[in-house]
């Protein structure tokens, strides 16, 4: 009986404090997502890692970047381009990849790219990457992820 | 103990040593654990001594007006005695300059291994890197940005400050025999004085334990117990952090 009433109140607690927590805008949990590597299986995997900390969350509890960069970037990559961007190995741009992404964009998580690595690889944004808007360059993606984890957000690498 | 060894204990406490003194006495320590007590016994009365002379006492403000005043006296000849001595001290810290380059970053310090007061000044940005591929191609990536983003920096006379920590399979960056990069890292560690190589111990150790191997690092490689540890505490004092 005592445990009963016990974990009835546990369970009041924790939607009391779920409540609070949804209820204030300053709760946001910030969190940006570290791409770095071009293997595709790997990129999907995390791609369902961030729909998955949306579910777990809400949409409207986060604020969620991912950070591209060197050959993070083949995320966002036409599969064509790898003819015209010598520097790439993989490009993961599919027609699932691109429904996942717009997927994930209309939840609210944006995606930045590291204006270095463009340069350095000759990546025209507009010609080889899908849906990358000049907003979304950043001039450096490691010091943006450093920026940002100074800003309070947590740095995840899956 | 020889007195060789008391001297060089004392200086190692006082901070005078040079990353690689620092590094090998602390080598020394490890074998012999008398040695490692005496460093810790000076440690804690350095500790004990700044304690009792940097603050004077507070007057208590509740006592009568000629009580007030002796309190006062005894404070402010207290303050005075710990302002000469903070003087002679650092007066003598600057004789005593070390013989390594002084603005080099280390992360060995008199506190302990791995210890790094990471104090920085306002507006600092302070990144760790934390390396545990042994693949020298992601490797090789690494170094490039690092060498990026100082430069980024340096050009826009901003303060920064860069660790890369090899850690498990990633120490391979920092391995005599393995690495790819001997020439780079040497070359960028005389460039960047914010820039350091951090090897973990553990991971030294653990080599050696199952391949019976005695791991050689390149000359520039600090050592600190452990690279987990070491990433994290680097995170709580504020560190950005970036898995390589």
């Amino acid at each position: 009986m005592i445990g009963k009433l016990m974990i009835a109140g546990l369970v009041g607690l924790m939607t009391l404090s779920g409540a609070v927590s949804a209820g204030s805008a300053y709760d946001k949990q910030k969190v940006v997502y570290h791409i770095n590597y071009d293997d595709p299986r790997q990129q999907a995997g995390a791609m369902r890692n961030i729909q998955n900390h949306i579910n777990a969350v809400g949409k409207e509890n986060l604020d969620l970047r991912v950070v591209m960069h060197g050959n993070g970037v083949s995320l966002v990559m036409y599969p064509d381009a790898l003819d015209s961007v010598k520097k790439f190995k993989h490009a993961n741009a599919t027609e699932q990849m691109k429904a996942t992404i717009d997927g994930l964009k209309d939840q609210g998580v944006a995606f930045n790219i590291c204006a270095n690595t463009l340069k350095g690889r000759g990546v025209n944004y507009e010609d080889h990457l899908y849906n990358v808007d000049k907003s979304d360059i950043v001039p450096s993606g490691v010091a943006e992820l450093a920026h940002l984890q100074a800003e309070g957000f947590t740095y995840l690498k899956p | 103990m020889n007195p060789n060894d008391e001297l060089e204990v004392n200086a190692y406490v006082d901070g005078e040593l040079s990353a690689d003194q620092q590094a090998e006495l602390l080598e020394a320590m490890r074998q012999d654990p008398e040695l490692a007590r005496r460093a810790c016994e000076l440690n804690q009365m350095k500790a004990q001594v700044r304690l009792a002379y940097a603050e004077p006492p507070r007057p208590d403000t509740r006592a009568g007006n000629v009580v007030k005043a002796s309190w006062r006296a005894i404070a402010a000849s207290v303050l005075l005695l710990a302002v000469g001595m903070l003087g002679g001290w650092l007066l003598h810290a600057n004789t005593t300059v070390p013989t390594a380059d002084p603005a080099r970053f280390v992360v060995l310090d008199p506190d302990g291994r791995g210890q790094a007061p990471a104090v920085a000044s306002d507006g600092e940005t302070r990144i760790v890197f934390h390396l545990t591929n042994p693949d020298q191609t992601v490797a090789g990536e690494l170094l490039d940005e690092v060498e990026d983003l100082l430069a980024a920096y340096e050009a826009d006379h901003r303060p920064l400050r860069v660790e890369v920590v090899s850690h498990s399979d990633g120490l391979d960056l920092l391995r005599m025999r393995l690495s790819q990069h001997k020439a780079r890292i040497g070359e960028l560690a005389g460039r960047f004085n914010n820039l350091t190589f951090v090897a973990c111990q553990n991971s030294i150790d653990r080599i050696k334990i199952e391949h019976g191997v005695e791991v050689k690092l390149v000359p520039d490689a600090e050592v600190i117990d452990s690279g987990v540890d070491h990433v994290v505490k680097r995170q709580r004092e504020g560190w950005s952090y970036i898995r390589v």
